[in-house]
C-alpha cells in the first residue's frame, strides 16, 4: 500500500476549492438529508401508483404459492371463526351479556386481526425491506403504509365472508351497515399510524420484534374480543381505561354498526375519530423525524 | 476540499461540469448477528467467557465502512470503483446514491441518481410483466411512462413471452437481463451499477455497454463497481481505488486498475 499516503494527500489538498461552494456553482443538491415536511407529503403523492403497486403484489403474493390460490383470503378467515367458536362460544362460555354471540365474536376476531397483522407487519415494513432501502429513493413512509393498505386489500374479501355469518346469525341489513364503511376507514387510518410508529421503533431497536407481539397477544385479551368489556368490568376506572383504550373502541365501533343489539354512540365515533388522527398524525411525524437514517439499519 | 481533475484518456474527449461532489464522506451502518472478535490470550476465563456470550447477547456491529473518501465526478464520465471484497465499494456508492446517510461529510449530486438495485423491489412470485410495473414504479416513473417503455424494456432484457411467467421460473441470466433493462428504463442522470454485469452473456454485455455509452453520450455520470478490473477497463475510462473504507488511488483507468492489479498479488514475484 505505497501509494495510500500519496493518494490520499493528492485528494485532500486538491485545488482547494470548498467543496459547497462548488456544488453550489454547479446546482448540484445535497443527498442523504432529510426533505422538509411539505417536500415528503408531496414526495408520498407522487409516489402514490407505487405504493399501491407494491400493496397489491404483496397480498396477491402471499397466497399465490398454492392451488387454491386467492380463495385462501376467504377460507382463512372462515377457518378461524370456526376454532373461535368452539374455544369461546362452546367449551368456555364468555357469552355473558350478549345475545348474538356469534356475530360478537367474529366481528371481534375479524377486526382484531386485521389490525394486529397490520401492526406486525407494519413493524417489520423497514427492516424487512432494507434491500429495497438501500436501493432505491421513495419516502421510507411508503413502506408502513403499504404494509397496512396490503392487509387491508387481504381483509376485504374476509368481510364478504362476515357480512355472510351475521345474515346467518340472524341480523338483518340496516341503515347503520353503511356506518360500517368510516367505521372500517377510522380503524384503518389508526392502524397506519400506529404502523408508523412501531416501524420506527423496531428500525431503532429491533429486539422490540420479539415483544410486539406479546403486547398484541395482551391486547386481544383485554379488548374485548372474546367477552364485553361493560359486562364483565362494569362502570369502574379500570373498566373505563379498557374500554376506551383504540382497539376496544374501534371493536365497539363497528358492532355498534353492524349488531342490532348494541346501539350507536356519538362518545365512541368521537373516541374512534382522535385516536385515528392522534395516531396518523403524530406516527407520520415520528417517522419522518428519522428518514435519512433508515437505510442504515 | 475536493479532487483535482481526473487527467487521461476521458479527460481528453469532452469533459462537462461537475455532476457529483464528494467531500470527505464517512459512513457507518449497523450490522446484525454477529460481534467482531477482540482476541484476548491474556484475558481471564471469566472475562473471556463473557466476551464469548457477548457475541450471542449484544451481536451488532457498528461498521465504519467509508472513511474520509472525496472526489469529483463530472457529466459524460463512466467511473469504476474497484477494491477487494469488503473494501467499502458498495457501501460508498450507496451513499453517493443517497440511500445511507452520510456519518460526516456530505455529497452533492445532479440530478437523479439511480443504483441498479432494482431488484430489491421485485417479488419472484410474480410475473414479469407486473414485475416490470412495480420496478418501473419504484424507480420514480409513472404508470403512463411504464407502460409506454414496457415493449422497449422486454425487448432489451430479451425474454420474450416469459414476460408472463412468474419470474421465479426464469435462469439466473434472464432475472439478470429484465433487472438491468428495468434500471436503464428509468433513464437516470447517474446510473451506478454494483457488480451486475457479472451475470449475463457476452450479447448481453454488449448491449450493457451500448445503454452505458447512451447514458454518458446524454451527459449523464455512470458508477460501476466491481472488483474485476477487467470488466471496469472495459467500460470506464476513470476509477477509483477503494481499500479498507479510503481512497487509495483516483485516476486514468488503466493506472488505477494496473497499481491494484499489483497489490492483489503481492506474494508473487514480478513476471520477466
Amino acid at each position: 500500500m505505497t501509494h495510500s499516503s500519496q493518494a490520499t494527500a493528492a485528494v485532500g489538498d486538491g485545488d482547494g476549492v470548498d467543496a459547497a461552494a462548488l456544488a453550489a456553482r454547479y446546482g448540484l443538491h445535497r443527498v442523504g438529508t432529510r426533505p422538509s415536511l411539505r417536500t415528503y407529503l408531496r414526495q408520498m403523492w407522487e409516489r402514490r401508483h407505487f405504493i399501491a403497486a407494491l400493496a397489491s403484489s404483496n397480498a396477491y403474493s402471499r397466497n399465490q404459492n398454492n392451488y387454491l390460490g386467492q380463495l385462501w383470503a376467504i377460507l382463512n378467515p372462515l377457518f378461524l371463526a370456526g376454532v373461535y367458536l368452539l374455544v369461546f362460544g362452546v367449551l368456555l362460555g364468555t357469552r355473558g351479556g350478549v345475545d348474538n354471540y356469534v356475530g360478537f365474536l367474529t366481528v371481534g376476531i375479524f377486526m382484531f386481526t386485521f389490525a394486529s397483522t397490520s401492526l406486525m407487519s407494519g413493524a417489520k415494513s423497514i427492516t424487512s425491506n432494507i434491500g429495497m432501502v438501500r436501493a432505491l429513493h421513495f419516502p421510507r413512509a411508503a413502506l408502513p403504509v403499504a404494509a397496512v393498505l396490503a392487509e387491508l386489500a387481504t381483509v376485504l374479501p374476509a368481510l364478504a365472508v362476515l357480512l355472510g355469518i351475521l345474515l346467518a346469525t340472524g341480523e338483518r341489513p340496516t341503515w347503520s351497515w353503511l356506518a360500517f364503511v368510516p367505521a372500517l376507514l377510522l380503524l384503518y387510518v389508526f392502524s397506519t399510524g400506529a404502523a408508523f410508529v412501531a416501524a420506527r421503533l423496531v428500525v431503532g431497536s429491533r429486539d422490540l420484534l420479539n415483544l410486539i407481539p406479546l403486547a398484541l397477544r395482551l391486547a386481544r385479551y383485554v379488548s374485548g374480543v372474546f367477552f364485553s368489556i361493560q359486562h364483565y368490568t362494569g362502570d369502574n376506572p379500570l373498566g373505563l381505561l379498557l374500554e376506551y383504550q383504540p382497539l376496544a373502541v374501534y371493536l365497539s365501533l363497528v358492532r355498534s354498526c353492524l349488531l342490532a343489539e348494541v346501539p350507536q354512540s356519538a362518545l365512541l365515533w368521537g373516541f374512534g375519530a382522535g385516536w385515528a388522527l392522534l395516531f396518523a398524525i403524530g406516527g407520520f411525524l415520528l417517522f419522518w423525524q428519522r428518514e435519512e437514517s433508515y437505510g442504515r439499519g | 476540499m475536493v479532487a483535482a481533475e481526473a487527467t487521461g484518456p476521458v479527460a481528453e474527449e469532452e469533459l462537462g461540469d461537475p455532476s457529483v461532489v464528494v467531500d470527505d464522506l464517512h459512513v457507518t451502518y449497523r450490522l446484525y448477528g454477529g460481534r467482531r472478535h477482540v482476541a484476548d490470550d491474556d484475558a481471564s476465563r471469566l472475562a473471556r467467557l463473557v466476551s464469548r456470550s457477548r457475541n450471542h447477547l449484544g451481536g451488532v456491529t457498528e461498521v465504519h465502512a467509508v472513511r474520509g473518501v472525496s472526489f469529483v465526478a463530472r457529466h459524460g464520465e463512466a467511473i469504476g470503483i474497484i477494491g477487494r471484497n469488503g473494501s467499502g465499494k458498495s457501501t460508498l456508492l450507496r451513499a453517493v446514491a443517497g440511500l445511507l446517510p452520510p456519518a460526516s461529510g456530505a455529497v452533492y449530486v445532479a440530478g437523479r441518481t439511480a443504483l441498479l438495485g432494482v431488484s430489491a423491489a421485485l417479488m419472484k412470485d410474480l410475473t414479469g410483466e407486473r414485475n416490470i410495473m412495480l420496478g418501473g414504479l419504484a424507480l420514480g416513473l409513472s404508470p403512463q411512462q411504464v407502460r409506454a417503455r414496457f415493449d422497449d424494456v422486454v425487448e432489451f432484457a430479451g425474454i420474450g413471452d416469459s414476460v408472463h411467467l412468474p419470474m421465479s421460473s426464469y435462469s439466473s441470466g434472464m432475472g439478470a437481463r429484465l433487472r438491468f433493462a428495468i434500471s436503464a428504463s428509468a433513464a437516470p442522470d447517474i446510473l451506478m451499477i454494483d457488480e451486475a454485469l457479472a451475470t449475463g452473456d457476452a450479447e448481453f454485455r454488449a448491449r450493457s455497454q451500448d445503454k452505458i455509452d447512451e447514458i454518458r453520450e446524454q451527459a449523464g455520470t455512470v458508477f460501476l463497481v466491481s472488483h474485476s478490473d477487467a470488466t471496469v477497463r472495459a467500460m470506464c475510462g476513470r476509477a477509483l481505488w477503494v481499500d479498507k473504507g479510503r481512497l487509495v488511488r483516483d485516476g486514468p483507468v488503466d493506472e488505477v486498475c494496473d497499481a491494484y492489479k499489483r497489490s492483489a498479488k503481492p506474494r508473487r514475484p514480478p513476471a520477466r
